[in-house]
């Protein structure tokens, strides 16, 4: 797919590459054919119907799902069956999820600090200060002494925003990160991932925000049955829509 | 028949002596019990089929077995069948205490599996997902997320087992050992006075188990103060909401190298 790649992108280092990539599950084909470069620093969004397979495809990038054929590659790593380079792939690459996912057990700081004390065995001084600064970073450090279940919505989705960054991931994953947030609770999670776009990260996000994708995105993708029917710059994505199917789509979220 | 304090104070002494057994024993189990559960919980869910049907066996087998058979063939079994009369076997098998501790703790482990395995089973998949994700090390998931998790889900149902078998070890004296169930028996069948010392040995029992109540209580609060949090939050949402003006956000602080 040779889809308008912003001026100076094609140049730039390739952080995720799908090749022909396959993934069933069971009888069910999630994935057909996938075929994705996404460059060092790009900002992606990702959107289609639900079960097109948009979640399915970012999580085969850190293995949460495994593909069955064809080759991932994540800043020259192959994703495959070896158990270090998944791991390795994984401190490339933070995810959020819908339902933030944090550990109730555990405070706020806590959260934040538990994977750089076990996978990157930082001393607790050097870990507690990275997590507070992330914490800061997404306006959440006063709640560093509470439990997940002791904030709102949207600050648990900033908390799990923080947790991952304190790994230093250079790609960040984000699977429908506000579809299971209050409305007025959105713009807080939003507004975090702008400031993270604006800071160069390289992004892959599955969200129905288009508001988000209009701003944020360098380039849109259109997901159905599996595959990826259309990929555009922002712009064209939404202004000029070439299949009809993503026509059909835009015109039903797009009132 | 009533009561006769006289006898139940002249009493006390040996009464402390059988309820001292009846403690070591049911500590001794349930220490061991759950050595043995929660690899045979993890065993259970095991990929390897032969891991995980043996640890189903297991639990089956011993599940379903009354505690008192057990310790009768344990006791007066073992010793026959594997021709253990002398050496270490021999010594270990005609030490009573040991073949209630054996004994017990098979039939404990295999209730005490399927309460840590619940618990493991209980824990929400995205929660295991998240851990790995952030690069962190299977057995690091298992010991800091899903362990933790498991044991906070399964404590209520762990505290009412623990509660039911230190109350089953009365049946201990089947096999020679002297708990407080048989203090009092004995007693019985010196005085012909069945009332005071079994009465005696239930004020004892109940205390027992009461202080394990509280004990786990206290263990149950102490792993759930995330919960407890919880609870208080509803004054905390109230506040929020009649006090929630937009807050700007803070312009961006500085970016992390």
């Amino acid at each position: 797919m040779t889809a308008a790649v912003p001026a100076g992108d094609a140049e730039r280092p390739v952080a995720v590459a799908f090749r022909q990539v396959d993934k069933w599950f069971g009888h069910f084909q999630a994935l057909t054919q996938i075929n994705l470069d996404v460059h060092k620093g790009e900002k992606i969004v990702v959107c289609g119907p639900s079960g097109s397979g948009k979640s399915t495809l970012i999580r085969c990038i850190n293995r949460l799902e495994k593909h069955d054929r064809g080759h991932i590659v994540v800043n020259g790593i192959e994703v495959g069956d070896s158990a270090r380079a998944i791991l390795d792939v994984r401190r490339e690459v933070g995810i959020v999820f819908q339902q933030f996912n944090l550990f109730p057990h555990l405070t706020i700081l806590e959260n934040c600090m538990l994977a750089p004390r076990l996978a990157l065995h930082m001393p607790r001084e050097k870990a507690e200060t990275l997590a507070m600064r992330y914490l800061a970073r997404v306006h959440v450090a006063e709640q560093a002494g509470k439990y997940p279940a002791q904030l709102s919505g949207g600050q648990q989705q900033r908390v799990a925003v923080a947790r991952a960054l304190c790994m230093e991931p250079r790609i960040m994953l984000f699977d429908e990160p506000t579809s299971s947030l209050d409305p007025e609770l959105i713009k807080e999670v939003l507004e975090v991932m702008e400031e993270l776009a604006n800071e160069g990260m390289t992004m892959i996000c599955v969200t129905h925000e288009m508001g988000f994708a209009r701003r944020v995105a360098d380039r849109c993708a259109f997901m159905d049955q599996g595959q990826i029917v259309e990929i555009a710059s922002a712009g064209r994505f939404f202004d000029a829509p070439e299949s009809a199917r993503l026509k059909a789509f835009l015109s039903q979220i797009l009132h | 028949m009533k009561f006769d304090p006289a006898l139940a104070l002249h009493s006390l002494p040996d009464m402390l002596h059988g309820l001292w057994a009846t403690i070591a024993l049911a500590a001794s189990v349930v220490a061991l019990g759950l050595l043995i559960a929660i690899p045979l919980a993890v065993a259970r869910d095991s990929r390897h089929p032969v891991l995980a049907w043996s640890a189903a066996a297991y639990v089956i087998f011993f599940r379903g077995t009354p505690a008192m058979i057990l310790l009768f063939f344990v006791y007066f079994g073992f010793g026959q069948v594997f021709g253990a009369r002398d050496g270490f076997l021999g010594a270990l098998f005609s030490n009573a205490f040991l073949c209630a501790v054996i004994g017990f703790t098979l039939n404990h482990s295999s209730y005490v599996t399927e309460i840590v395995r619940g618990g493991l089973l209980a824990v929400p998949k995205g929660l295991v997902e998240a851990a790995a994700a952030l690069g962190i090390e299977p057995r690091d998931v298992f010991l800091r997320i899903r362990l933790p998790l498991a044991i906070r889900y399964g404590l209520k149902a762990y505290q009412n087992e623990v509660i039911l078998f230190t109350k089953a070890t009365a049946v201990v004296s089947v096999i020679t050992v002297v708990d407080l169930t048989a203090v009092a028996n004995n007693i019985f069948y010196d005085t012909y006075d069945p009332f005071t010392p079994l009465l005696t040995a239930a004020a004892f029992y109940w205390v027992l188990v009461n202080l394990l109540r509280i004990g786990l209580a206290r263990v149950d609060a102490w792993l759930n103060a995330h919960l407890k949090a919880d609870e208080s939050r509803g004054q905390a949402i109230a506040v929020h909401s009649t006090a929630r003006a937009p807050a700007p956000l803070a312009p961006l602080g500085e970016p992390a190298q």
